[in-house]
């Protein structure tokens, strides 16, 4: 069966005074129905801007997107049009995305005006998708600046859902949640996922609940993936020296964790001057030679987890 | 034990609004010992930011203190003339705050801002931007000379928050503020600034008192830790102790929460059941009785104080007390 969304070697490159950079540069990854797949990473290192590039958001230089086997117009706006029924988007500002002048009300009926569904009691789908995200009747009067951050949040979700997309893409759903609201938006994500088999990208850089919920990940340096497989597989046992500092810098409880942490020194270097050979090699524990003068090519092992390392882990 | 840099005792603040007047902060107590650093915990609505804009004294207008004291260095904050107020925030007190993009202008420099928050130092400009070099290298931040002529866009989120800290610590205050200094951070950062505060809080021997709502977080930076909820303090002592064997209901399903600490993978997250108590009609009794799963009938009819030794806690369970 091929996957709901495929994306293949997609560049995203802005013009800027006298040359261009590129945001994402070459990235592959594919998202099955009912399949959770994360993308994670530091800031700036871009996962936003991935996201706006499948959704259209954002220009495509090179690379194919397709969603359920149609290659998506690079083109954007208009004819995307049918396609954004299908794929919904979650913003990562979720209070910022929701107009301050409209109430709960009428920014869930907006999906439906747009699209021109006519068929359906926009009225009172409003307020079915608002008992789906647990907030009551009385929800439909409130305007964005009388909700708190989780109740934007799963209003900006209903909204997403209004249409009853295949694809969600999701920026930092539960970013700046509080640890019990934040476990109240990804249950009630996996009960909707579950339900109507709904593929997530979740790009995010709280580790735990990709942990927890994701079935793939992608990690994101520079641009890059720098490694990607199955999340259970790479939470125990990273490959790339990246991923392992990424997954031991997890603040915890646990004073064993500290006694493993990996620390990085240095910043991460801007991305109109990458560092030549492995892109990682100025921060990299591990580094050698080689690393400072030849990029690692795509190495892929038997349980297909593929990473580029010269010299990896494990 | 050290004599204490913060005192804050009973501390009950209010806000005026158009539903009527919402008391903010209830009985608030709370001791930052000289040299050590403080955790406040809570959840989104449960006073942090007013507890730390009532010590720095910068309330919303619409706020008053109905009650309660606090002291710094044994000085009561309350009673100071504004002026004298003025010269203890930046000198003795210092803030960091959630969002470094936010707390510098983006139209000044980086070495204008830095020689700005000196302006009660009467030395030269070049004096200013020598002291303003040597904090940036305690920070970490390499290449200081060439910084100091660039404008915050030009840094990165990281580089800012150790900025923020850099001013901050520039007067060598006594007690340093962090509002959430490391939410808007990943974690590699976070751990980085954590070791920093660290580091620098043993250099420049200041008190610290840390907010944040991320567990792991306090679990590794504080001495001690306060837990608030909807206004109230509902438990307090050494961060281990709390951690490790919380006594509060709250406490506990906070911990259970947080899925950093669940080991095995799940895809159904524990959540705590309910909503804060709204503040304009507050439930008599314990103030966290409608979501605790243990509550009994003394939870209605009488409010549980912060009673214990070193390790303290608002509940009747006997268990709690214990």
């Amino acid at each position: 069966m091929t996957a709901l969304l495929e994306v293949r070697d997609l560049r995203v490159r802005y013009p800027l005074r006298g040359g261009f950079v590129d945001v994402v540069h070459g990235v592959s990854l594919d998202v099955r129905r009912g399949e959770t797949v994360a993308i994670v990473g530091e800031s700036g290192s871009g996962k936003t801007t991935l996201a706006m590039a499948l959704c259209g958001l954002a220009p495509v230089s090179a690379g194919e997107v397709r969603f359920d086997g149609e290659t998506l117009a690079q083109d954007r706006s208009r004819q995307l049009m049918p396609d954004r029924k299908r794929l919904a988007l979650m913003f990562q500002d979720a209070s910022g995305s929701l107009s301050p002048r409209m109430p709960v009300r009428r920014l869930l009926a907006e999906p439906y005006r747009i699209h021109r569904v006519a068929t359906v009691d926009a009225e009172h789908e409003a307020l079915r998708l608002l008992s789906i995200v647990g907030l009551g009747e009385d929800f439909a009067d409130r305007y964005p600046h009388q909700l708190s951050g989780g109740q934007a949040r799963r209003v900006s979700l209903a909204r997403a859902l209004a249409l009853g997309p295949d694809l969600l893409i999701a920026d930092e759903p539960t970013a700046g949640l509080d640890v019990s609201i934040q476990g109240e938006v990804l249950n009630l994500l996996a009960r909707v996922q579950q339900e109507t088999g709904l593929g997530v990208l979740i790009i995010t850089h709280n580790l735990n609940i990709v942990r927890h919920f994701a079935d793939d990940m992608a990690i994101m340096y520079l641009g890059r993936f720098v490694e990607q497989g199955d999340s259970r597989q790479i939470f125990s046992d990273p490959r790339h020296p990246y991923t392992a500092a990424l997954l031991s810098a997890n603040p915890s409880f646990d004073p064993e964790a500290k006694r493993g942490r990996i620390e990085l020194l240095g910043e991460v270097p801007s991305l109109l001057h990458r560092p030549r050979g492995c892109e990682f090699h100025t921060r990299c524990p591990q580094a050698r030679e080689p690393c400072t003068k030849t990029f690692p090519e795509l190495t892929r092992d038997a349980a297909a987890r593929v990473f580029n390392c010269h010299f990896p882990m494990g | 034990m050290s004599s204490p840099v913060l005192e804050i005792r009973d501390l009950t603040v209010s806000y005026q609004t158009e539903q009527g007047r919402l008391p903010a902060l209830r009985d608030i107590s709370l001791v930052v010992p000289e040299g050590e650093i403080v955790g406040i915990v809570g959840e989104s609505g449960c006073g942090k930011s007013t507890l730390i804009s009532a010590v720095i004294r910068l309330l919303s207008p619409n706020a008053r203190i109905d009650g309660g004291s606090i002291r710094f260095k044994g000085d009561d904050l309350l009673g100071l003339a504004p002026e004298r107020m003025r010269s203890l925030r930046g000198d003795e007190i210092s803030t960091v705050f959630q969002d470094p993009m936010t707390s510098l202008s983006p139209v000044l420099t980086i070495g204008r801002q830095m020689a700005d928050v000196q302006h009660r130092n009467d030395i030269s400009r070049s004096a200013r931007n020598a002291r303003s070099q040597r904090m940036l290298e305690r920070v970490g931040i390499p290449d200081t000379d060439a910084q100091l002529g660039r404008y915050p866009h030009q840094l990165s989120g990281g580089m800012l928050q150790r900025v923020a800290i850099a001013m901050a610590l520039m007067a060598e205050p006594s007690l340093l503020i962090a509002d959430e200094p490391t939410t808007a951070l990943d974690a590699t950062l976070e751990v980085q600034i954590i070791r920093l505060l660290q580091a620098l809080q043993r250099d420049v021997g200041c008190s610290i008192l840390f907010v944040s709502h991320h567990l792991g977080v306090i679990a590794e930076l504080c001495d001690a830790v306060v837990v608030m909820y909807a206004g109230e303090v509902v438990e307090s002592g050494a961060t281990h102790d709390v951690l490790r064997h919380p006594r509060h209901p709250y406490t506990r399903r906070l911990l259970e929460c947080d899925p950093a600490r669940i080991a095995e993978r799940t895809r159904v997250l524990p959540v705590i059941a309910g909503s804060l108590p709204d503040l304009g009609s507050l439930p008599g009794g314990c103030i966290f009785r409608e979501r605790c799963l243990q509550r009994f009938a003394r939870c209605a009819a009488q409010r549980p104080s912060l009673s214990g030794g070193s390790h303290r806690v608002a509940c009747h369970l006997p268990e709690a007390v214990a």
